[in-house]
């Protein structure tokens, strides 16, 4: 069966259909692409699978659960982390602490134990830095762990939000528009992380993004969206070479 | 009768609350800020009235329509040097630089006038009514305020919906972005919306001090605060929704003042707010706002 | 790579915890101090007036830049929290002013006592609003802040024989002639034992530091940290807002409640009149003008601010006025880039101003330039 199951997903705003009858399968393990013009509704179906906006149709199922509707929260826990089109870092906290609210969910002691300082708390502290420790050199940002997320170039902080939605250990990682911003030699980087990623952490990646470099060069699979409808799906050689996508893309 | 009577004192004093609410709603509706100063100009509309009636003898309705104009100069003034660099600033940002304006106002008021409350003479000159053997009093002040408030809600909903200034502010409420990409003038429409909200409440300021004669440096503070509850219990952003609001507010308040206890009319007023937002949030007539991610 | 993560580690923890400590030992060092000052009588009353005071404002202070600071938050209901707090231990030590005779197991308890209480409306004024726009709580808790102090004000209760009386006015109680008015309507309670002394409020003042030190630098203060940063951002790695939004609240809450115990035992009869909307935005004229999110700078602030019109009866009466304007340009300064550029760019034209002169005065026969 596969990890994500999204049939038949569909959302208005007011009168608008902004995504309608969207369907996709993806494999454990798979890199998948999700691509289209902007404002074909890409971003929105992001959104409809993390919570963020409830589907007006649809079923999503995720490693076999139902989560159409559940809240951003329950979703995050059922094991789908994400990052944004625009950076959305805690950007008055440190790239440490960035990770270690990541990892909030999993190394745990309670309010109580922080303000008396109990043994957990040292206890928990210290295995949460080893973790985000670890998971900051996958980046290479470990150096910078003590930098204000804020003062990080553009590029680790798109690389520190990929970090951070890790750090939550998911079963399913949404990446929106990694690469953008990203100079020739950022992005073959990222695509490098990517991979990483995928094989260390036994990850299976949806993104999306309009880098065509990075989508030909690490997506094995693409579906396709316009005006809120997917246009086409498959392997991502196939997809590429389709006149309609083209037509899509470039217009007639 | 007496309940009647205080009815009657309950939607005069609510005419005048929805004249101020008016304010609060289309500047949280259009700049998305909770003006604190607006309260404070009532009291600085005030002023002016007393001192060009006082000191200079001018006519009553001249007096009002200087502070009207005193006002609305005024509510560019704080526009443009309080708020306008705060646009990109955090909403807490905003909210204590609107506090330290309204602080601004009321302590500035004190060193020029003094903390002794003055005798306000009222501006309306009409007798008032007396009905069932003078067991029902009907005064100018509250013909006038109820007359006024109508009158502002209609011509302010026919602003809005007719004229391109005022289609311009809702387009900039509903999406501050898209009405900038179609060619509309934010900075203009927001100094537009301050300027209406000032000169409201220079009006306002002339009915509360005549229904209340008295005027001091905090005495626009209190009513900003019930109006700003009004137009939260009306829906915030809704023109009707203020109207509505601050007559409910002020029949609340007065029955609780005269039914409940006089010293906790003030609380009943604000526990109708939590109630509200705890029951329906968007208010009797607002709207559900979505961000953006 | 684990040597390595230490190391980093190492690195990471030294400021958090400099700056607390930094913290503690200037208070301690203030303390001392005073203590050492006013043991050999140089102190004047007026100043020795102040010193339980002060404790009040500071943690108030402290107290508040936490839901300012560290959540992001404005609350105006600082006052109305006190105020709770201070009714409520105030009625404790009342009640059990003959059976627990020994002040120094009393006033902790009436402490607490306080704290708990102002916590729980805390809790119960968070439930509703936190899951609504910020600007909703300001306004709430500014509501909150005056129905506490109007139904304080209007409320009569008394205690005989036939057990408790509360009623809206003095005659409606209906007490017997053995019986004792409690609290007396807008006169306010009477009678409240003077328990409060400047190490009382000292030692109140470390614990609430220890509290707010040790809650930002947790698991839970990272995670309020982070919605102040980016509540969607938040929810996406799966944080409750609600739930950690109320804890600081009821945190800030209790604190303040602490304050207000050691306020109402500080004199003998206490007026909900003194809990105030004026007294809630004192206390964030502190809190941003010592820096929001700054612990240290919250405490210096009320410490300062609070001595400087007893020292300088003068400007008292524009002391208003002026803080009004600072926390205008404050906000202005710190959100605003052109503006932060003005006043720097003033600053060293000042500066040049001053140098200039210096050279001017060194050289003779040159009038001084204002």
């Amino acid at each position: 069966m596969a990890l994500l199951e999204v049939k038949n997903l569909g959302i208005s705003f007011g009168g608008l259909r902004a995504v309608d009858e969207f369907s996709v399968s993806i494999e454990k393990g798979e890199l998948y692409g999700l691509i289209g013009p902007n404002g074909a509704g890409k971003t929105t179906v992001f959104n409809m699978l993390t919570g963020v906006y409830k589907p007006s149709n649809g079923v999503i199922m995720l490693d076999g659960q139902n989560i159409t509707g559940k809240s951003t929260i329950e979703i995050n826990r059922a094991g789908i982390a994400r990052t944004f089109q625009n950076i959305r870092l805690f950007k008055a906290m440190s790239v440490l602490d960035n990770v270690k609210v990541g990892l909030h969910n999993h190394y745990k002691y309670s309010t109580a134990e922080g303000v008396f300082r109990m043994p957990r708390f040292f206890f928990t502290e210290k295995e949460m830095d080893k973790k985000a420790m670890e998971l900051l050199s996958v980046f290479e940002l470990d150096s910078k762990a003590d930098f204000l997320a804020s003062n990080l170039p553009y590029g680790d902080q798109r690389k520190l939000e990929i970090a951070r939605a890790l750090a939550t250990q998911p079963k399913l990682l949404l990446l929106d528009e990694p690469a953008a911003g990203m100079n020739p030699n950022e992005t073959a980087e990222l695509m490098n992380t990517i991979r990483f990623v995928r094989d260390n952490f036994d990850m299976t990646v949806l993104l999306i993004e309009h880098d065509m470099s990075l989508v030909s060069g690490i997506c094995e699979k693409l579906s396709v969206l316009n005006f809120g409808q997917l246009l086409c799906e498959g392997n991502t050689f196939d997809v590429l070479k389709n006149p309609e996508v083209i037509t899509a893309y470039l217009g007639d | 009768m007496g309940f009647l009577n205080n009815l009657i004192n309950g939607i005069s004093l609510g005419s005048i609350y929805a004249v101020i609410a008016l304010g609060y709603t289309l500047v949280y509706g259009i700049a998305k800020m909770l003006n604190f100063a607006h309260g404070d100009i009532i009291m600085v509309g005030g002023y002016v009235i007393f001192y060009s009636m006082t000191s200079f003898q001018i006519n009553p309705y001249i007096s009002v329509l200087l502070a009207v104009i005193a006002c609305t100069v005024l509510g560019i003034v704080i526009e443009k040097i309080a708020y306008k660099p705060l646009r990109q600033a955090t909403s807490l940002s905003v909210l204590i630089t609107a506090i330290g304006v309204s602080y601004f106002l009321q302590n500035s008021a004190l060193l020029l006038f003094g903390e002794k409350p003055v005798n306000f003479t009222s501006v309306v000159n009409i007798p008032s009514i007396s009905l069932f053997d003078g067991q029902i009093v009907i005064t100018g002040e509250t013909i006038v305020a109820i007359i006024i408030s109508i009158l502002i809600v209609v011509g302010l909903s026919l602003f809005i919906k007719k004229t391109k200034s005022g289609r311009a502010m809702l387009a900039v409420s509903e999406d501050k972005d898209a009405a900038q990409l179609m060619g509309i003038n934010i900075n203009r429409t927001i100094s537009l919306t301050f300027a209406i909200g000032a000169g409201l409440a220079a009006i306002a300021g002339a009915l509360l001090c005549s229904a209340y004669p008295t005027l001091q440096n905090t005495t626009g503070a209190m009513p900003g605060i019930k109006a700003f509850v009004a137009a939260v219990f009306g829906g915030i952003g809704s023109v009707p929704g203020a109207m509505i609001g601050g007559i409910l507010i002020g029949v609340i308040e007065i029955l609780g003042r005269a039914y409940i206890s006089p010293q906790l009319s003030d609380a009943i007023v604000f526990a109708v707010l939590i109630l509200v937002l705890i029951v329906k949030p968007t208010g009797l007539l607002g709207k559900k706002i979505r961000e953006k991610v | 790579m684990s040597n390595k993560a230490t190391l980093a580690k190492a690195k990471m923890l030294k400021p958090q915890t400099k700056q607390s400590f930094t913290t503690y030992i200037m208070v301690i060092a203030a303390f001392v101090i005073m203590m050492v000052l006013s043991s050999t009588g140089n102190v004047s009353s007026q100043i020795e007036g102040l010193l339980v005071p002060l404790c009040v404002y500071s943690i108030l202070a402290v107290s508040l830049n936490l839901t300012v600071g560290i959540l992001g938050e404005l609350s105006l209901g600082q006052a109305g929290f006190m105020c709770v707090g201070a009714y409520a231990s105030a009625l404790f030590s009342i009640a059990t002013n003959e059976s627990i005779t020994v002040a120094w197991i009393r006033f902790p308890l009436a402490i607490l006592v306080g704290g708990i209480c102002a916590a729980v409306f805390g809790i119960l004024i968070g439930i509703p609003v936190l899951r609504l726009r910020g600007d909703y709580l300001a306004i709430v808790t500014l509501a909150f802040g005056e129905i506490i102090k109007n139904v304080f004000a209007a409320l009569y209760v008394g205690i005989d024989s036939n057990g408790l009386h509360i009623a809206l006015n003095q005659a409606d109680m209906n007490l017997a002639e053995d019986g004792t008015e409690i609290i007396r309507g807008a006169l306010g309670v009477k009678g409240v034992p003077q328990d409060s002394t400047f190490v009382i409020g000292f030692v109140l003042l470390m614990i609430t530091l220890i509290i707010s030190y040790n809650f930002i630098n947790s698991r839970t203060g990272r995670a309020v940290k982070a919605i102040r940063d980016n509540a969607i951002a938040a929810e996406s790695v799966g944080l409750n807002i609600t739930k950690y939004k109320l804890i600081t609240f009821a945190l800030t809450a209790f604190l303040a409640g602490l304050a207000g115990a050691l306020y109402s035992h500080n004199y003998a009869t206490l007026q909900a009149a003194k809990f105030d909307y004026n007294m809630s935005i004192l206390i964030l004229v502190f809190v941003v003008l010592g820096g929001i999110g700054n612990i240290r700078g919250s405490v210096i602030a009320a410490i300062v601010l609070t001595l400087l019109p007893e020292v300088l009866r003068s400007i008292n009466n524009y002391r208003m006025l002026i803080y009004s304007i600072v926390l205008i340009v404050m906000m202005i300064c710190t959100s605003n880039e052109k503006a932060r550029n003005l006043i720097i760019s003033v600053f060293n034209w000042l500066k040049d101003q001053i140098i200039k002169l210096k050279n001017m005065i060194i050289k003779p026969k040159t009038k001084e330039v204002k």
